[in-house]
């Protein structure tokens, strides 16, 4: 099953990138490659939360989407648009692409300097599924 | 309880009795108190708007770009591009309104805002790299805020200084890119 041709969950793309590029490629950068100090990349990986338990809610709550200066809706559509834009490779095939009422229940618990820990967490739960 | 109270008192009268204001205990009691915080953040732009270590400072002839739909002159505050500049200009380094000068970096993390272009009405998205590691900065010094905001939320505020994943954190001038066209969404 080949990646997605065009992002689902997205009524605006135009609207999504420019929502990225002013308030999430400063910091992720151009091409989602991201950094250790700054903001963590997403390039290859961001879709690859949403295959183990808790990652689709930490996607939603990490400090940079959740408080973030953005309606519900356009946030949940800036959120599916930049899974497609960086990762659509990893989108599983049932992905349920985000909406504005899921955003609104996540978003009201933001992760703060507990996000880096959840990250690493998730990430070795994800190795360990995928060689038992 | 007005035992302690009295022994605190009289403890306390025999300290400031004692120590000048200027005595290290007074320095430490304003850091504990927040008097004398230090930065967490590089925020230097826009303290000074020119540096005497840099006898050009200012002295530097018009840069039109050459195009009539890109208008005004670069090396100006009022250039359209240069709406949310706070900083020097990196034009007036022997850069251009797009590169780094010779020996700077330009820092992948940005600030980014909008500009309105003169010679169509349209906004376009404008990011403001800053070139880190070259000569220190004070020539053509800037300090224009259109969609700055205070440092409370720092990843909105231009007056940072964003040298980060280069090699130097020393900032030099920033540069301003047009990214692409904005769409109209109304004040943030």
């Amino acid at each position: 099953m080949g990646a997605p041709s065009a992002p689902a969950g997205v009524a605006d793309p135009q609207r999504a990138w420019q929502n990225w590029t002013l308030n999430c490629q400063g910091c992720h950068r151009i091409d989602g490659s991201g950094d250790a100090q700054t903001a963590p990349s997403l390039a290859g990986i961001v879709a690859q939360f949403l295959l183990v338990p808790g990652g689709r809610e930490y996607l939603a709550r990490v400090p940079g989407v959740a408080t973030s200066p953005f309606s519900d809706a356009d946030l949940a559509e800036l959120l599916n648009w930049m899974l497609w834009r960086f990762d659509a490779a990893d989108l599983p095939a049932d992905f349920k692409p985000y909406t504005a009422e899921e955003m609104h229940a996540l978003r009201a618990a933001p992760l703060r300097l507990e996000a880096n820990a959840q990250r690493t967490a998730l990430l070795e739960t994800l190795k360990r599924q995928r060689s038992p | 309880m007005a035992e302690i109270d009295r022994l605190t008192e009289k403890l306390v009268r025999g300290l400031a009795s004692r120590t000048s204001r200027r005595s290290l205990f007074g320095l430490l009691g304003g850091f504990v108190a927040g008097a004398a915080t230090l930065p967490l953040l590089p925020v230097a732009k826009g303290a000074e708007h020119t540096n005497p270590a840099d006898p050009t400072s200012g002295k530097t002839p018009p840069l039109p770009s050459g195009n009539p739909q890109d208008p005004g002159d670069q090396r100006s505050c009022d250039y359209w591009r240069y709406c949310a500049v706070d900083g020097s200009l990196c034009t007036c380094y022997g850069g251009t309104v797009n590169s780094c000068p010779p020996g700077a970096e330009m820092s992948p993390i940005t600030w980014i805002g909008t500009c309105r272009n003169p010679a169509d009405e349209r906004n376009y998205i404008i990011s403001y790299n800053d070139c880190c590691g070259g000569v220190p900065w004070g020539r053509c010094n800037c300090q224009n805020n259109n969609g700055d905001r205070p440092v409370v939320r720092p990843q909105s505020s231009n007056e940072v200084t964003w040298c980060f994943g280069t090699q130097s954190q020393s900032y030099t001038c920033t540069v301003a890119i047009i990214l692409g066209v904005a769409i109209d969404q109304g004040k943030k």
